[in-house]
């Protein structure tokens, strides 16, 4: 459905995408994990053909984007980050708008509105402007306006943002129900959980680099065992620090300024006393100590040495 | 087609914020009826106020009889009420049923020293009150001299003719009378009534506030453009299959569209609310009106493509509207203003539209308006190129 080749896009002198290459499969649900500033939303606007790249090359449905940008655009919904949507006019008028704009006639329009508003949970609320309405039922009639000229492909950039836990749960369940019906989706967020219960393919990228990509189980695969023993101390004593990390069966030692370290393990391995016996001599007092199991937030830290919501 | 559903759509938002309908419907309509209303008797043309004059003279003379007739004739717009008593005339000023009051006293005109007509106006009418007071004061001076010179010549008469039988009551009638003809064919001043096609100050300030506010589309189109941007709807019209080229031309026709929206419901309202007459062709003042809004919808868009934010177009819409206005005549009528400044008027296209609405009120004729409808057109066909070159980089 959609195939990226060593995409590559500067603003200025700075370059924001450096080689990007991936590959989505129709009907997959594809995830885009990474933090903000990463290039995620830069990434979509080129496969939206909003933003020219310099090098490489996209394809949806075979078609090249940059060729075929009308007939590109008539088949992917995008929906924003940002609540792109008229305040002052009701939820139906809205979509009825945005429906219109992608060529459906007005009775079509209204009837597939009426049929979004099912879906989004919104009926009720059809003749209520938008700015009348709460964070989360905004972000439902966002993506019901990327829904209104049913696309192919359904790009979603961080649909979550600033919303409840019960609105959340309904975007979440209504992305699920319509990759289930065979949309394709690519959603994007810096959420590991949504990602990980959403998509089947998930792609990491990181400074505008794709530092990872696979199915969830190749990419647990990728960590070292998959452990993190997380511990908060009260000084970062250096020595301390270069002990640690030449303890048996530690692969790396994630230093945060916020008294906090990272032991990532090989495998599950009784270091514990180890670390206690370590720190008894520098003179270090550890306040928490959490032993954790691996996913992609741990793999993101792993790869990069940041977290993800940073 | 995207075009006009996106026009139709800025129109409608338009429509549904009533700040703007406060500012842009309700505003010029309620300054039309203040400084119409206020500037009524300082306009000049068909501003003479309407004057009820009350008049007690307790005996006629030949000097009242010309002064009445002189009030009555000269096509100025005042009614002549007579009260029975002196009294009667000042209830009729307390109740304001008259305008001015002109006391005649006893004997007026018969030259008797310090025996002088009263002219009293009521608060507000002092404009009218001067009119009426120097026309009896030439009336007065007028009616005097024919006096003057029946008596002298009838005095010299009176001397010829006091060996003979002569009746010289018959005599001084018919000198009077032929007298009061040379005077009157030869005098030097005219009192000119007011010409049938100059405008009065509500129709001056209807043409004006129409002009003036239908320029606030400029600022409201610029802004609804950086609105789109901020609130990402901009992008969001990108990513659907609408051209670059149709999401501007549909920003376009919806402030041309939401202008003549402004412009028929303060044409209505002032037509039948505030009773203002356009004049006698109401096609060409839409023909006018055309061309002015097209020319504003332009500068609605170079608004858009010069300033970066909404508080930039803002500022900057606000501050050129008033100095349009002002420029063109919106404020202060261009009647007032010095040649220089009239010449600068001409740069400004709320200038040319209103000139033009006011011909149109004084009857013009089609021929007089196809050089303000060619300058209007070429101020929107310059503005929307301009603007279309900037504004179609920016937003690629």
């Amino acid at each position: 459905m959609l195939t990226l080749l060593n995409v590559k896009k500067s603003f200025d002198s700075r370059e924001v995408v450096k080689g990007v290459s991936l590959q989505v499969e129709k009907g997959e649900s594809f995830g885009l994990l990474g933090p903000n500033g990463a290039g995620k939303s830069t990434l979509i606007s080129m496969i939206c053909g909003l933003v020219p790249f310099e090098t490489g090359d996209i394809w949806i449905d075979g078609k090249l984007v940059s060729k075929n940008l009308k007939e590109i655009k008539q088949m992917i919904g995008v929906v924003p980050q940002d609540i792109a949507l008229y305040p002052t006019m009701s939820a139906l008028d809205n979509l009825v708008f945005w429906g219109r704009m992608y060529g459906l006639s007005g009775k079509d329009a209204r009837s597939r509105a009426k049929e979004i508003l099912e879906i989004v949970g919104l009926t009720e609320r059809a003749k209520g402007r938008i700015e009348t309405f709460s964070g989360g039922m905004k972000r439902r009639i966002n993506i019901g306006a990327a829904l209104m000229h049913r696309p192919k492909l359904l790009i979603m950039d961080e649909p979550t943002v600033g919303i409840d836990p019960q609105s959340r749960n309904h975007i979440l369940e209504t992305v699920k129900s319509l990759n289930e019906k065979g949309m394709t989706v690519i959603y994007t967020s810096h959420y590991m959980e949504e990602v990980e219960y959403l998509c089947k393919r998930i792609a990491i990228i990181d400074d505008g680099k794709l530092i990872a990509s696979g199915t969830k189980k190749d990419l647990n695969n990728r960590l070292a065992g998959g452990t993190v023993l997380k511990l908060t101390v009260d000084s970062l004593h250096p020595l301390f620090i270069e002990q640690l990390k030449k303890l048996h069966g530690v692969e790396k030692v994630i230093v945060q300024p916020t008294y906090e370290i990272d032991i990532h393990l090989h495998s599950k391995m009784e270091i514990v006393a180890g670390v206690i016996l370590l720190a008894s001599q520098q003179g270090v007092h550890i306040q928490s100590m959490q032993l954790q199991e691996a996913n992609l937030e741990t793999l993101f830290l792993q790869l990069t040495g940041r977290s993800l919501r940073e | 087609m995207k075009s006009l559903l996106i026009a139709v759509k800025d129109a409608k938002i338009h429509l549904k914020d009533r700040k703007a309908i406060l500012m842009m419907i309700l505003m010029p309509i309620l300054l039309t009826l203040i400084l119409g209303s206020a500037l009524k008797g300082v306009m000049g043309g068909g501003s003479m106020p309407e004057t009820i004059l009350g008049v007690y003279s307790p005996e006629s003379n030949l000097m009242t009889k010309s002064i009445m007739k002189s009030l009555g004739e000269n096509g100025l717009t005042i009614t002549i009420e007579h009260a029975e008593s002196e009294k009667q005339l000042m209830d009729w000023m307390e109740e304001r049923a008259v305008h001015v009051g002109l006391l005649f006293p006893d004997g007026w005109g018969s030259g008797v020293e310090g025996n002088r007509a009263v002219i009293i106006p009521i608060s507000g009418q002092e404009t009218g009150a001067t009119v009426i007071r120097r026309m009896i004061e030439t009336v007065a001076q007028m009616s005097q001299a024919i006096e003057n010179s029946t008596a002298t010549v009838m005095a010299e008469a009176a001397t010829l003719a006091a060996e003979d039988d002569i009746n010289l009551e018959e005599i001084q009638n018919e000198l009077t009378a032929s007298i009061e003809q040379i005077v009157n064919e030869q005098r030097a001043y005219v009192i000119e009534p007011p010409k049938e096609e100059s405008v009065s100050s509500m129709q001056y300030y209807a043409a004006a506030m129409a002009a003036m506010f239908l320029l606030f589309n400029a600022m409201a189109g610029g802004k609804s453009f950086h609105q789109e941007r901020r609130s990402e709807t901009l992008s969001r019209l990108m990513m659907t299959p609408a051209s670059v080229r149709s999401i501007l031309t549909g920003k376009f026709i919806g402030s041309f569209l939401f202008a003549w929206i402004q412009f028929l419901i303060f044409l209505g309202a002032t037509r039948l609310l505030l009773k203002v007459d356009w004049g006698p062709s109401i096609l060409q003042i839409l023909f006018i009106t055309f061309f002015y809004i097209f020319s504003v919808a332009g500068l609605a868009m170079v608004v858009a493509a010069f300033t970066t934010n909404e508080k930039m177009a803002d500022v900057i819409g606000s501050m050129g509207v008033q100095v349009l206005a002002l420029l063109g005549g919106s404020m202060l009528p261009l009647s007032l203003f010095p040649e220089i400044m009239r010449k600068i008027a001409m740069a400004t296209p709320n200038s040319w539209a209103l000139t033009s609405f006011i011909s149109i009120m004084e009857g013009a004729p089609w021929s007089t308006l196809w050089l303000p409808a060619a300058v209007l057109l070429g101020i929107g066909v310059t503005a929307i190129f301009i603007s279309s070159l900037r504004l179609g980089r920016r937003i690629a």
